[in-house]
């Protein structure tokens, strides 16, 4: 198992108050894999990842139990030295927003050197050299004429593909990219996700792919993961989850997909919104916008229900139907 | 730079033009030379530094080139440009040429001789207490912004508080108070270990709470420092410390530097404020960048730019709070000439000899305005995003 968060806990606390950001979250990532999370804003795709990498801010976030497995490692358990050895070199992230994401006062070449040269002992020449290979793995047309650009030079695009050039710049076992197309249109998005794609087959690395976008899962995972208000709602093999959702949380996200059959209807929507983590209903986190919902679920926190083949979902309602 | 396509370099056999590598400081020079007026104010802040190294030589010495000292009653106030009368002055009194450049004072001392000679002292006391102050503000704005929120513990505020005041009495001269001091915090740093070891194996006292009470953060603290040393009227606790420590320039440039870093902290820490939730600083810890490298490499460049113009306008500052020590008797003592004391001299004879107040008034003006062109263009060369408006 490359990586394995194992019930992992992670409030928020401000003013007084507890948000439960992360309540018991396990996943896992299989070496070459790619896994997608999937939810809502603010349902804890992002502090998950930063807490693998130990970036999250504390305070107000604290660590409340679990574990982060790393090939057997736990990266909870590391300090803060050995944690720098891992980050950018054997686990690599990707962040949403490619405009903000890169030093507007250094060259792009400054950059990726920076990523190869924190962590290998390499002559500037050589660096250099790797430093062209990567923009031309990502796709950057030209890199010769590209290396001495600034950030504000590059279109967006660009720029999350030298943020790709730099995650993969030491060749981690595992990248994290959390949104790396939300900011991009849309087809851009298509040719960043075809570079996903044909780097991972080239690299034999994992993908660990964070996502709001049900069209981006189908296109590049593996396994998904569906979360909601820090919990794991239902995971499966993609075809399974897709083809066969079992919790009423991913039936409404497929249902609310636009496609051709629903041509000229009213798009479905998932009524109510993302409970606030301070103020979590009792029982089941999405009792409330279930259209599903018995007794029990306002009172009783759901277990996951086997479905065979890797495939659990929190709903023992629709598992006893 | 233009864009050929692939076909292009097949066609002709050509290699592909590999961007030049160019190293920071290559690329700075680069662009500073593009800026005339940057570059103008680099030329001439060499000048005047130039100028001010020959003048330290020039006016030194049993017989120096230009006597600053020289006392002529009988030609006192006489304005710029005019010619010496040689035939009431001994031979040895004659300025250099027979020629008052900038005039000559109250006492008939020759002006040019005396801006030679205070040019060094005064450019220096410029420049090395603008510069204390600036490293002091960035570390201490630095750490502010970046681990301000972190807390510090009562353990380590206590012993942080004994080592200091230790630390102080060895400097101030009291040596026996301090070393015992020291022994005491060496035995509280035992003792903290201790109460810490026990606190890991589950032992939880009152004690063990008082000290790891997360007492307060490492931001209030430097700020709270700073709103202290801001209260304190700056020139009277310049006075205080110059009256404790012997009378000599480079006390007095590193007592300027000490009491004037505070408004450089409160830049740097706001602009570290924002810059430290920026996206490229989360990924830039990502990558596996260590802390520090983080606040040198990555966020001081763009926190730079507020910094450099308070900066430039502090020299200013410095030289002047080194005319008004003087002026006191607690700055160079008076045969020597700054600036500064040319300055406040000069300002008794404003209407009878304006040049007196004019002439250190415009040099000093044409320093800082040198040193703002060319930190204008610094700040430009930092940060590139500044560079398509000029």
């Amino acid at each position: 198992m490359m990586l394995s968060i194992q019930d992992l806990k992670v409030y928020f606390f401000s003013d007084g108050r507890v948000a439960r950001a992360l309540d018991g979250v396990s996943y896992e990532a299989r070496k070459g894999e790619t896994v997608c999370l999937v939810g809502e804003s603010g349902c804890g795709k992002t502090v998950s990842v930063l807490t693998i990498l130990r970036i999250l801010p504390q305070p107000p976030g604290r660590i409340m139990g679990g574990k982060v497995l790393f090939n057997g490692q736990n990266l909870l358990d590391l300090n803060e030295e050995e944690m720098q050895k891992i980050r950018g070199r054997r686990i690599a992230m990707i962040f949403q927003e490619p405009m903000t994401s890169l030093n507007p006062v250094f060259t792009i070449e400054d950059q990726i050197e920076e990523a190869i040269l924190v962590h290998e002992k390499v002559d500037i020449e050589e660096a250099r050299q790797r430093c062209i290979q990567l923009l031309k793995d990502v796709g950057i047309p030209s890199p010769e004429e590209r290396l001495r650009d600034y950030p504000h030079q590059l279109s967006g695009g660009q720029r999350q593909r030298v943020m790709i050039a730099m995650a993969l710049a030491c060749n981690p076992e595992i990248v994290i990219a959390d949104e790396p197309t939300t900011a991009l249109d849309v087809t851009i998005q298509a040719q960043i996700l075809n570079l996903f794609r044909e780097l991972k087959q080239k690299r034999e690395m994992s993908l660990l792919y964070i996502t709001h976008d049900l069209g981006v899962v189908a296109n590049i995972a593996d396994r998904v993961y569906v979360m909601y208000a820090g919990v794991i709602a239902e995971q499966g093999e993609v075809a399974h989850i897709f083809h066969h959702p079992r919790h009423p949380y991913t039936q409404g996200l497929l249902a609310s997909l636009p496609n051709r059959v629903k041509r000229g209807k009213t798009l479905h929507s998932i009524p109510g919104t993302v409970p606030n983590p301070a103020y979590k209903p009792e029982g089941c986190p999405f009792h409330p916008r279930c259209p599903d919902v018995i007794g029990t679920c306002r009172v009783q926190f759901p277990e996951m229900c086997d479905y065979g083949g890797g495939h659990l979902s929190r709903c023992p309602v629709l598992y006893e139907r | 730079m233009k864009a050929y396509s692939e076909n292009y370099f097949q066609k002709t056999g050509m290699e592909r033009p590999l961007a030049p590598r160019e190293t920071r400081w290559r690329e700075g020079w680069r662009l500073l030379k593009r800026n005339r007026l940057a570059f103008a104010g680099l030329v001439i802040f060499i000048l005047f530094f130039l100028i001010a190294l020959a003048g330290l030589f020039l006016t030194s010495g049993t017989k120096p080139v230009f006597d600053p000292a020289v006392v002529r009653l009988e030609e006192k106030l006489r304005p710029p440009l005019s010619n010496a009368k040689l035939e009431i002055l001994s031979s040895d009194r004659v300025p250099r040429l027979g020629l008052y450049l900038f005039g000559t004072d109250e006492l008939g001392r020759d002006v040019f001789s005396r801006m030679l000679q205070g040019a060094w002292v005064s450019l220096t006391v410029g420049f090395v207490a603008v510069g204390i102050a600036v490293l002091i503000g960035i570390l201490l704005g630095g750490i502010s912004g970046y681990y301000g929120q972190n807390a510090m513990r009562a353990d380590q505020i206590f012993l942080g508080a004994v080592l200091l005041l230790s630390g102080g009495l060895v400097l101030m001269g009291i040596t026996f108070f301090g070393v015992v001091l020291l022994c005491v915090g060496g035995v509280l740093l035992v003792f903290f270990q201790w109460v810490k070891k026990r606190a890991s194996k589950g032992v939880e006292t009152a004690w063990t709470r008082f000290l790891w009470m997360r007492a307060i953060s490492i931001d209030t603290l430097i700020m709270r420092f700073v709103d202290i040393m801001l209260c304190f009227p700056s020139f009277f606790l310049i006075l205080t410390v110059v009256a404790l420590l012997p009378a000599s320039i480079y006390n007095i440039m590193i007592v300027i530097g000490l009491t004037s870093w505070m408004g450089t902290t409160r830049f740097v820490r706001a602009e570290f404020l924002s810059l430290r939730d920026q996206d490229f600083v989360t990924a830039a810890r990502a990558l596996g960048v260590s802390n520090w490298r983080i606040i040198f490499r990555h966020m001081i460049p763009n926190a730079i730019a507020p910094v450099l113009v308070s900066a430039t306008i502090s020299i200013a500052t410095a030289i002047l709070t080194e005319a008004g020590l003087s002026f006191l008797g607690l700055g160079v003592p008076p045969p020597h000439a700054t600036w500064g004391n040319i300055l406040s001299d000069g300002k008794n004879f404003i209407f009878d000899a304006p040049w007196l107040t004019f002439i250190p008034g415009v040099a000093i003006l044409i320093v800082v305005l040198s040193f703002n062109l060319f930190g204008e263009g610094l700040r430009d060369i930092l940060n590139p995003r500044l560079r398509e408006r000029s």
